[in-house]
């Protein structure tokens, strides 16, 4: 009970702490944003510390002799101890203006501005009293802006993405060990990586010992032993399997399996430089529980085959909406775009998309890093016509097959080019499928049922498809359903030009992407995870796209290892054409799929030569141990080791040889407290006194790399540190680091966190009424803002583009979402594109970014509004106060929703915050839930801005943000990545310094690179 | 209008997240009352739901849930057994997991003590961690053993076929026991190697963390002026870590309280014997275990979904008609009376395990008062995953208040399982797709 009692009365302190790290700086930027003039003077900065300890004092004596009597007299009762109301308590105020105390002052001082406190029934102040208070928190304020903050170095621990990225490129391994850590909490800015935020506890720490060990492990070999390597392969192809399986092959209920004889699965010799043992499959088996269609079967039975370990699934399968979803041809699998299951079924499963090929089997390494290579190709593909497309006219060179005889027959095309193919079908046979063979290809489709068909000589050609046929023979072979053939078959040929030959053009020049997976059969379907990036394949000849992955990182069943289970512990090798939006793009062809693991390119493997590299004194020597160990904290610490650390590290390696310990696990020993140890969990930065400094040249190489790369610095920034040259290379490192592929690593992490895209993953989309953001939607619109962020950067283009632009950066996802007039032919790659709208353009009115600002249900003007306001301007409002009466049902029930939010921005207490949100908000209202612009909401739209601007609509509120308020713009930018940059809250000081510094770059249109270039140079990046 | 907030000893915590120096007070704090009162958990699953009649039938007095809401409530013929435990139970009507809704039905066990979006599961994911190895991670420095996983089949069962309830942190499964004998012998009775190896094991790990400890030192002298805040939060979590294996190296040589183990069975399997005589010794061993503070966190998997492994069988050692997973689909009236009366048998297990832990005391109370007792499974009728049979018992020292059968229609399981942690003393702030702690219900110091 006494403890407590102790603890309750932390609690105010605490709420204020809270309060003034949340609510950020930017209540008192209202007050910067009007003397803006002032501030780029920089006239009165920096004070010196005489001033500004003088200041203080005087405004302490003040504060005694004319403040505190006021708040006891008029706030306390309420706010002190005893209530401590809406979590305010004003009895611990003191008159020094504490950076911690400088949010709840600018309340107080808002709140006797307007008169809302104390309340109407209570005591009030006279008009004197208001006035001497709200004088005296004015100064106050301007003396702790202007007071210098103290410099005492920082000491952050890397973040959880930061420890990834570092562990993964300081041992060379793939494989991600963070799982088990507790995500990073995000800052009141909205950033994970912030000194204050990023707290340590001793179940993180012992997640980071737990780490360390596994990551060693894996990262260490024995070297004399051979690994031992799995490989095998799967050929598809019709007929291609001489000796299929006799066995009927079932894999539970709805198994849909290739034909036995359409593959093969063999386990061929690599050819390693090194010597190692091939692991081959087991096949031999005894299984009691198996299925048959639907039930369990009990019973042992043996199994002695290589297909009973192996199998060809493909699922979901029939009804797909064009063609057929997967074809086996002579040679090889033809695989059409893999439709998501919620656009078929209109709900998410976990059955996968339409249609899946998988590799099923029952053994896969249990760690290290695994290769897929697929052989595959862009197929010659014919492009089916959709049902309604018009048979071509007789027209002179047209070819004519004449089947009615035969199934089978030969023409020969006079002129190579594309023709279209058009169908007469024999009497009685209105419907079915068309299966055509044009020499080696292949092509099948349902024919549409035939209208007024038909039982006279004269039927009527069907439209069937388009097709690029060379010049000479060719075999035709055509059936329709399992045993008819159609009466004849014309070939028509059209122009390069004309509305068909464009049409195939466009569709023989798109790519079939290839996307590979890896995880786990269920009863329901599969759990998969895509295995690196899908790849578009380019090429008309077989060509084979690798896939890497650590084994680990992928589900994989568990089951023990004498399961009796037929089904259990099945592990999944999935192969797709990925979908965009279903436009029809040539099928991907796939000969073959091989997988390797675990997956060495030498032996030992890279990571282990990392650790124990080549020296002259390599063996088992202390000498030698002593520089691996040296080496291995160099490049873990991030700057050279001091002669105590070293002598500290080998001295646990010497404790274990002593132990008995081998060589190998003694050197591991002392590796794992280097991996445990804060010079690595830590981005320290050292400070001598109060006074600001440089950061030391390693110091600097490490800030740069985990700003602008999130992970550690590469050899050559620690290079230039150790010969103190960093400093002076700063801006060709800075560009340096700009161009490499790590600094996309920075633009994902810095995008999402500043504006907020977790809150798409999180919103739940009321399905029924938005179904076209689905789960796949949502992942591509979520990659939208860093997408057009990493555009922006790369192009240095000005800063007003992030808020207004005639162009889009969208893959086809994302413009189908949008349905803009010109398609991108980019696949899943984001390319900038002219979208030719009005509702369009910049950050703003991205969907991804509204939709997660919504409910799921309803557009909300509130939530738009603040993100607006703290985002894009910076001029954040207050954290709604606890204990928010929600506004009376019965009261609002027949009120717009503008009413409805005036009724609360009219309550008191309500009122001074709203009025600087809602007003940013109102203009997004022509956006539904799911971010899709709709007409005719005029009246929702307009707004009056807190500064008196009125705007009509978003777009007249992106003119004005990117024309008169481009500045405000420009520093709200600044401000987020600075505050990135630095790892800590910025001070009001610092903050009006950086917006004098911004403002440097008006003249030149603010270009991006240049505002990143100036947080690089700024004070609170080089000073500690 | 003044708001006065009232400050519960949790505010205050979150409150306090931000600020460093008061943590160490407070787990200081709950370490010296947890070492006063062991607070533990017991999670119970029986598989296929539980008979809740049709009306049709005309066997109301049948049903697994209490025919009366409230204080009033009368116990049904099937649970009649626990009837003596009226003032230690309460039957919660009501609840589900809302991902299990969207699931396949057979993956009502692999997320009952989870409840992961199985429907849905992020990329790499297998499931989530599952309640009592939460509880095990708060416990574990306090005891021999961080949990004890038990399940009527040993090992992992597989995806949306368990057979165990228990998931780690990275949501892997973990493998459960189902040998009485193996049991007794990993919890009572170490031997002298093992025991050697693990001492050697922890005074190998004691010896890199006082390393880390030394290099944290040298450089926190390096440091000059810097803000040491961070650091020392470091170097307390350390000394956390190292007092804690510590306390486990003290394990080793403790020795065991000393029990009357005479009345345990260990010849007796799951495969041998009478269901009765098996379930009667797990609970036996899982109550011995409690009362010696072997370990806090206990989940036992009382039979698997859908006709898997030898519990199917049960029903028909002891007489009745059918196979459980085939009683559970039964319609007709003779399996629904059926069904009923395997939860009879159940109730009789469940109450001899109550039983037994009110024998048990700790300092302050019977175990049964230091210990919440969930049990119940993750469907209420086969396959339907709505209305969950819950019965939780237990834990009266912990300020769970029973006798009353409740309904909180629509309510999440989810949100009973933040209640059960807090009940515990674990702080924790949500648990899965919890929004909450459950309101109106038998916990009053959630």
């Amino acid at each position: 009970m006494l403890v407590s009692c102790r603890l309750l009365r932390i609690r105010p302190l605490a709420t204020m702490l809270v309060a003034a790290r949340c609510c950020g700086h930017g209540i008192v930027l209202l007050l910067l944003a009007v003397t803006t003039g002032h501030w780029a003077r920089g006239a009165e900065l920096p004070a010196d510390d005489a001033d500004s300890t003088a200041a203080t004092a005087a405004l302490d004596a003040d504060f005694r002799r004319e403040v505190q009597p006021l708040l006891a007299k008029y706030c306390v009762r309420c706010h002190g101890p005893d209530e401590m109301s809406s979590g305010v308590r004003v009895d611990q105020l003191t008159g020094t203006a504490e950076e911690r105390h400088l949010n709840l002052w600018k309340g107080i001082q808002r709140q006797v501005d307007a008169g809302a406190m104390p309340p109407d029934d209570e005591a009030q102040p006279t008009a004197a009293e208001r006035k001497r208070l709200a004088a005296w928190i004015g100064r106050a304020l301007d003396v702790a802006r202007q007071r210098p903050r103290p410099n005492h170095g920082t000491i952050r621990r890397l973040t959880v993405a930061q420890y990834r990225n570092t562990l993964r490129d300081l041992l060379g391994l793939l494989e991600d060990f963070t799982e088990g850590l507790p995500p990073d909490a995000p800052s009141k800015d909205g950033f994970t990586g912030d000194a204050e935020t990023l707290t340590l506890s001793p179940l993180i720490l012992e997640a980071y010992f737990d780490i360390a060990e596994r990551a060693l492990d894996a990262a260490m070999v024995d070297e004399a032993r051979p690994p031992a390597i799995q490989s095998f392969r799967m050929e598809l192809g019709s007929g291609i399997n001489p000796e299929p399986c006799p066995d009927q092959l079932i894999l539970g209920a709805n198994s849909e399996l290739l034909p036995n004889a359409d593959f093969v699965v063999t386990e061929p010799v690599l050819d390693k430089p090194f010597a190692f043992e091939p692991r081959r499959m087991r096949t031999a088996y005894e299984f009691i529980e198996g299925y048959q269609g639907n039930d369990t079967v009990r019973g042992w039975r043996k199994y002695d085959s290589i297909y009973h370990s192996v199998f060809a699934c493909i699922r979901g399968t029939p009804g797909y909406p064009k063609g057929q979803a997967v074809a086996v041809v002579p040679q090889g699998m033809l695989l059409r775009p893999a439709i998501p299951s919620e656009e078929v079924f209109g709900q998410s499963n976990t059955y996968g998309p339409m249609a899946n090929f998988k590799i099923s089997l029952r053994e896969l390494p249990v760690q290290g890093n695994f290769r897929v290579r697929v052989r595959a190709a862009s197929y010659d593909d014919a492009l089916l016509l959709d049902a309604g497309s018009a048979p071509q006219r007789p027209a002179s060179g047209q070819v004519v097959a004449n089947l009615s005889d035969s199934a089978e027959n030969n023409v020969t095309i006079g002129e190579a080019g594309i023709y279209q193919i058009d169908v007469e079908r024999q009497p009685g046979e209105p419907t079915g499928q068309l299966s055509l063979k044009l020499g080696d290809r292949q092509v099948a489709s349902t024919l549409p049922e035939q209208k007024g068909a038909t039982t006279s000589d004269e039927a009527q050609a069907t439209a069937f498809a388009l097709t690029r046929l060379p010049a000479g023979d060719l075999e035709v072979a055509a059936r329709m359903g399992n045993e008819g053939h159609p009466r004849r078959l014309i070939f028509t040929r059209v122009t390069e030009d004309s509305e068909a030959g464009r049409r195939f053009r466009a569709f023989e020049e798109r790519r079939p992407w290839l996307g590979v997976y890896l995880g786990l059969r269920r009863d329901c379907g599969s759990t998969l995870a895509r295995v690196g990036a899908a790849q578009p394949v380019a090429r008309r000849e077989l060509t084979e796209y690798v896939f890497e992955g650590a084994i680990r990182d992928f589900p994989s069943p568990d089951v023990e290892p004498d399961n009796v289970n037929y089904l259990a512990g099945i592990r999944e090798i999935g192969v797709r054409s990925e979908y965009t939006d279903g436009r029809d793009r040539p099928r991907l062809w796939i000969r073959s799929i091989e997988f390797e693991g675990p997956f060495y390119e030498t032996w030992p493997p890279i990571s282990h030569r990392r650790i124990f590299f080549d020296s002259p004194s390599r063996g088992e020597s202390d000498e030698y141990a002593r520089e691996v160990i040296r080496r291995f904290a160099t490049r873990a610490f991030r700057r050279p080791i001091t002669p105590a650390e070293e002598e500290s590290l080998v001295g646990v390696f010497r404790g274990s040889r002593v132990k008995q310990r081998n060589f190998q696990a003694s050197v591991k020993d002392a590796l794992l407290v280097v991996l445990t140890s804060p010079a690595f969990l830590f981005q320290i930065e050292a400070s001598t006194g109060p006074q600001a400094e440089d950061v030391a040249p390693h110091e600097l190489a490490s800030k740069l790399a985990y700003f602008l790369w999130n992970t550690a610095p590469d050899e050559r920034l620690l290079e230039l540190a150790a010969r103190n040259e960093l400093h002076a290379q700063l801006d060709a490192q800075t560009a340096r680091l700009m161009r490499d592929p790590r600094f996309g690593q920075f633009v994902d992490e810095f995008a999402s966190q500043w504006l907020s895209l977790e809150k798409l993953d999180v919103v739940a989309i009321d399905a029924a009424r938005y179904p076209r953001l689905s789960r796949d939607v949502r992942a591509e619109l979520r990659r939208e803002p860093a997408e057009y962020l990493k555009h922006l950067l790369a192009q240095n283009r000005p800063l007003r583009e992030l808020i207004t632009s005639d162009y889009v950066v969208v893959n086809e996802m994302v413009a189908d979402y949008y349905e803009l007039p010109d398609r991108p032919e980019s696949g899943l790659a984001f390319v900038p594109l002219r979208h030719g709208r009005g509702d369009l353009g910049g950050l703003l009115s991205q969907a991804g970014i509204l939709a997660g600002l919504s409910d799921g249900r309803e557009s909300n003007p509130v939530k738009r509004g603040a993100w607006l306001a703290r985002k894009i301007i910076a001029e954040p409002p207050d954290d709604p106060p606890p204990n928010v009466p929600e506004l009376k049902e019965d009261a609002a029930a027949n009120l717009s929703l503008r009413e409805r939010l005036e009724l609360h921005r009219n309550q008191k207490g309500c009122a001074q915050c709203h009025a600087g949100i809602d007003p940013w908000g109102l203009p997004f209202e022509a956006y539904d839930a799911a971010g899709i612009f709709r007409s005719g909401r005029e009246d929702d739209t307009r707004s009056k801005l807190p500064d008196g601007t009125d705007v009509a609509d978003l777009n007249a509120l992106k003119t004005y943000l990117a024309g008169e308020r481009i500045d405000q713009v420009a520093f709200g930018f600044l401000k987020h990545l600075a505050t990135y940059a630095a790892g800590r809250s910025l001070t009001y000081r610092e903050l009006a310094v950086l917006r004098g510094e911004g403002l440097k770059l008006r003249a030149s249109g603010y270009p991006v690179q240049d505002l990143v270039r100036l947080v690089v140079h700024s004070d609170p990046f080089l000073k500690k | 209008m003044s708001h006065a907030p009232r400050m519960d000893r949790r505010t205050v915590l979150r409150g306090l997240a931000g600020v460093s120096l008061a943590l160490p007070l407070l787990e200081a704090m709950g370490r010296e009352v947890a070492e006063q009162t062991p607070r533990r958990f017991c999670a119970l699953y029986t598989a296929n739901g539980m008979s809740l009649p049709h009306e049709k039938n005309g066997l109301p007095e049948w049903s697994w849930f209490p025919q009366k809401e409230g204080k009033d409530f009368e116990f049904g013929k099937s649970t009649e057994p626990l009837r003596p435990f009226r003032e230690h139970l309460s039957f919660l009507g009501g609840l589900h997991h809302p991902s299990g809704l969207k699931a396949d039905p057979h993956l009502c066990s692999d997320m009952w003590l989870t409840g992961a979006p199985l429907h849905n599961p992020k990329p790499g994911a297998f499931n989530s961690v599952a309640l009592d190895q939460v509880v095990a991670q708060h416990t574990k420095q306090h005891c021999r053993q961080p949990s004890l996983v038990l399940s009527i089949d040993a090992g992992v069962g597989f995806l949306s076929r368990t057979g165990t309830i228990s998931y780690n942190q990275e949501g892997k499964p973990i493998p459960a026991e189902n040998n009485p004998r193996r049991v007794f012998d990993r919890l009572f009775r170490g031997d002298r190697a093992s025991l050697a190896a693990q001492r050697e094991e922890l005074q190998h790990r004691t010896r890199l963390v006082d390393a880390v400890v030394e290099s944290a030192r040298a450089l926190n002298q390096q440091l000059g002026q810097a803000d040491r805040a961070k650091l020392d939060q470091y170097l307390t979590s350390l000394g956390e870590i190292e007092s804690r294996l510590i306390a486990s190296e003290k394990w080793i040589d403790k020795p065991l309280k000393v029990q009357d183990h005479s009345h345990l069975d260990l010849d007796v399997t799951s495969e041998s014997g009478r269901p009765g005589d098996y379930y009667r010794n797990m609970f036996d061993l899982i109550a011995l275990a409690f009362d010696a503070d072997i370990t806090r966190s206990v989940a036992f998997m009382l039979n698997r979904e859908d006709g898997m492994g030898i519990s199917d069988t049960f029903p028909l050692k002891l007489g009745l008609d059918r196979t459980h997973h085939n009683l559970s689909h039964a319609g007709d009236k003779d399996g629904q009376l059926a069904f009923a009366r395997y939860d009879l048998f159940l109730s009789q297990q469940v109450a001899h395990f109550l039983g037994r832990l009110q024998e048990y005391r700790d300092a302050s109370g019977t175990v049964l008062d230091n210990s919440i007792v969930l049990f119940g499974s993750g469907a209420s009728t086969t396959h339907n995953p709505t209305n969950l049979p819950t019965l939780v018992a237990g834990g009266r020292n912990l300020g769970l208040r029973h006798g009353v059968h409740l309904r909180h229609p629509h309510a999440r399981l989810s949100n009973l399982y933040l209640s059960i942690l807090r009940s515990l003393a674990i702080e924790a702030e949500s648990f899965a797709d919890s929004t909450g702690v459950l309101h109106d219900s038998i916990f009053t110091t959630v």
